[in-house]
């Protein structure tokens, strides 16, 4: 037998034309980083450095025919590879580039479907670029766009120097909320950390148990929270006109100005939220207490005033549905000066924007039922494989001491057993990247594996 | 392996005795014996191009070419030499090193597969969605309309009147001949390799799918055989058309083209190889085929006679290449490593 040897990563790039992979490309290829990159690009001419292997190819999707409706792959890159991997020694990593409307999804399905690709071959990562001044009405406008974001590994916000931090961070959060997987990087002409680009370890299974805490995030009904010091009677919650006619708020008293305190105390107003809220509109007061508001403002236009009434003097969270910059929202002293905001933070927001494409995590502790779980999962995939983009999951199985971490590409897994659990307790995650996921039916159905 | 060797008296037996041997320590891509018999050409992923001679293995010359070789194939006429290659052309070289022709394949892409008619006149060449016919010489004869996707194959027909290219979507035929039209063999899937039955009568494609599909050209009846293990991308046709041998696994699958043949018959499973098959070859008219395996090994089989190996070689790696000499009496085969061994094929006596 020929002994099996390293497999070769392979990074694929992929974004809208005019998001900067090209400049991204060309510093790959032109930078001392020690790798040695065979490139398959889809356009001619754009790039001539010597010492690299350029191919140029034409993106050849095509079905399989293996009853899977949505399988389909990238000829064009299995004969690529199947050619380069011969010349193995002249290279040690590989960067596909995708045409700016491509789905990323044939490339990704490649890996899993072509034995002898996946066994030569090890997708490392999907780097998605963005350009954050057109991202916003490119993720509106186009399901590519999209399915490109729902695919990335690592999300590059590039040329954040053409818009306000404001929007830089509104683009963050609505990215967030689509893929809550992705590392988000920002740049500004493409200058990201090349390792952060080449090894990314997307795909690798143990990796993704070291990036567990992403997994655990939770989600909140608001997108922002900040830590203010309030005295009673001093100081209101002043707005200006957003994007909605409402919007839902409350105010939540802290131990600290930090991470712990918001923490805890978004914890607290989550639990506001699952009761209906208190309408208010401009001039009335907002407790902090148990219950959440709803601010009115489709009889009120410009400069809106809640006058925030806390019991006693102390650090107080205010949670927001919305980020504080959609409605230019401060607080504001007696005088109208502001109080300084002493902590922030943003937090996923599980409504975001009514987007089509989220993400869905799952934390359950306990051990789940084998038979049930492959049972739930293979109807899950048949019925929404196609709208299930990408899905990760580390899982407790009954009677079985190691982790199992296993992903998925549409209806394609991939599984093995990790390290042994030992004194952590048995718990799973799993998350779903898709288009109009359930997220209720999801949970309800993988709680009912439970052992 | 080691039963092959020590079994005796079971039926015919061959001894691939050690010819020659060469280190090109690159990764071989393509190999042909020229029409004599007497020139070897290997063509290497670095781009290198070997003449040698086919007695001794005596290095003859080199030749380079700024892309990896694809495909080597001797003019079965002439000693003239057609060397496709990643840099964008194929060259037709004279046995004696003199460039003949540089025929650019179009777009600038790969060249990825050559084929010449069989009466040595036309070459036709593959890269990206078209195929193009020249003369020995470089004079342009045919250009194909943009197949639908990468050409993945092409070969003549045995009586050189078409040229039969593959690619996704089934097998496209270009008649020579003034006023035929071209004609399509549909099949949804991704064809991967293509071998004409010597008799003319049936195209065998292997299918990214793991599957091997015919048509038969006289009554335009298709059929498709599945339960490969790995995608087949090795076929190989007996001189009398009665036997296809196809990799796509460890076990040699040889279809039996007799009687209503070989629909809903069972194949014949030739079981030797540990590993995926790599390289299949028939040779002489005793219907030799010869097999090489990732496993190393080299077996020789007489797929009518009996279903175990008669013979046997291992080399250093990986099988890539094998390759009977025109009159079946020797065979060259390559591994990963770039080692070169040519054999030749005695038989041996019984008992």
């Amino acid at each position: 037998m020929a002994t099996s040897e390293k497999k070769i990563p392979v990074t694929v790039l992929t974004g809208f034309l005019g998001s900067g992979k090209t400049t991204l490309l060309n510093r790959i290829l032109t930078e001392q980083h020690g790798k040695r990159i065979a490139v398959i690009e889809n356009e001619f001419g754009e790039i001539g450095i010597d010492q690299a292997l350029v191919i140029n190819a034409d993106e050849e999707v095509f079905e399989m025919n293996n009853g899977c409706i949505c399988c389909t792959v990238r000829g064009d890159l299995i004969r690529i590879l199947g050619n380069l991997v011969r010349r193995k020694d002249k290279f040690d990593h590989v960067l596909v580039e995708t045409t700016g409307m491509a789905d990323p999804s044939p490339v990704a399905q490649t890996f899993f479907v072509d034995d002898e690709i996946g066994s030569q071959f090890q997708l490392d990562g999907i780097v998605t670029m963005v350009d954050a001044r057109h991202v916003s009405l490119h993720i509106d406008e186009s399901d590519e766009c999209k399915e490109q974001i729902a695919f990335g590994d690592v999300i590059i916000i590039n040329k954040t120097d053409l818009v306000t931090p404001e929007e830089a961070d509104r683009v963050e959060r609505r990215i967030r909320s689509m893929n809550a997987l992705a590392r988000v990087q920002r740049a500004v002409k493409g200058q990201v950390p090349i390792e952060s680009v080449l090894d990314v370890g997307g795909f690798d299974l143990g990796r993704a148990l070291k990036q567990k805490p992403a997994f655990l995030e939770p989600e909140y009904p608001f997108e922002w929270g900040g830590v203010y010091a309030l005295q009673p009677g001093q100081a209101s919650l002043v707005l200006g006109d957003g994007p909605d006619a409402s919007m839902d708020v409350a105010l939540v008293p802290v131990d600290s100005a930090d991470e712990a305190g918001l923490k805890a105390g978004a914890e607290t107003a989550v639990r506001f939220w699952s009761r209906s809220p208190s309408r208010r509109v401009s001039g009335n007061a907002l407790a902090a207490g148990n219950t959440h508001f709803q601010l009115d403002f489709t009889k009120e236009k410009g400069r809106k005033a809640y006058p925030l009434s806390v019991p006693r003097e102390g650090l107080y969270a205010l949670f927001t549905e919305h980020g504080p910059e959609e409605y230019a929202l401060r607080v504001e002293d007696p005088a109208g000066g502001f109080l300084k905001c002493r902590a922030e933070r943003p937090f996923g927001a599980g409504h975001s924007h009514d987007e089509t494409v989220a993400s869905v995590g799952i934390h359950l502790e306990g051990d789940v039922d084998q038979h049930r779980l492959n049972a739930w999962l293979s109807k899950v995939l048949q019925e929404q494989g196609t709208d299930i983009f990408r899905m990760k999951g580390i899982l407790a199985i009954a009677g079985q001491k190691n982790r199992y971490v296993f992903q998925g590409v549409h209806m394609l897994f991939d599984g093995q057993p990790d390290k042994p659990w030992g004194k952590t307790p048995r718990a799973n995650d799993l998350v779903f990247i898709g288009r109009n996921l359930d997220r209720e039916a999801l949970t309800e159905g993988f709680r009912k594996c439970l052992k | 392996m080691s039963q092959v060797k020590k079994k005796k008296g079971a039926g015919p037996r061959l001894h691939l005795v050690d010819a020659w041997t060469l280190e090109a320590a690159e990764y071989p891509r393509s190999l042909d014996w020229s029409a004599d018999g007497e020139l070897v050409a290997l063509g290497a992923a670095d781009g290198s191009l070997r003449f040698l001679d086919s007695a001794r293995g005596t290095l003859l010359r080199t030749k380079s070419s700024g892309g990896g070789l694809t495909c080597v194939r001797w003019n079965p006429r002439q000693r003239l030499l057609a060397a496709a290659s990643e840099d964008g052309a194929c060259r037709v070289w004279q046995g004696s090193g003199e460039l003949v022709a540089e025929l650019p394949g179009k777009g600038g892409g790969w060249v990825e597969h050559v084929a010449w008619s069989p009466d040595g006149e036309r070459l036709a060449i593959a890269s990206g969605r078209t195929a193009r016919v020249f003369t020995p010489s470089g004079e342009p004869v045919l250009e194909t309309e943009a197949h639908p996707s990468t050409v993945t194959g092409l070969e003549w027909s045995p009586r050189g009147d078409a040229l039969a290219t593959i690619c996704y979507g089934g097998v496209h035929l270009w008649p020579l001949v003034e006023g035929s039209p071209a004609r399509h063999l549909p099949w949804k899937g991704s064809l991967i390799s293509l071998a004409w039955s010597p008799d003319g009568e049936v195209i065998a494609c292997g299918s990214q799918d793991c599957s091997v599909h015919f048509w038969r050209l006289g009554s335009g009846k298709d059929s498709e055989m599945t339960g490969y293990p790995a995608k087949p991308r090795e076929l190989a046709w007996s001189k009398d058309s009665r036997l296809l041998a196809t990799s796509g696994g460890a076990a040699i699958c040889v279809w039996r083209f007799e009687g209503d043949g070989p629909e809903g018959t069972k194949p014949l499973l030739l079981k030797g190889h540990e590993d995926l098959l790599t390289a299949l070859d028939f040779g002489g008219e005793a219907l030799t085929l010869a097999s090489g395996s990732k496993d190393r090994d080299v077996l020789l089989w007489r797929p009518g006679v009996t279903p175990k190996p008669v013979g046997l070689a291992r080399m250093k790696d990986e099988v890539v290449l094998l390759r009977f000499s025109p009159d079946g009496r020797r065979l060259a085969a390559a591994d990963a490593t770039g080692h070169l061994e040519v054999w030749r094929v005695a038989e041996a006596r019984v008992g």
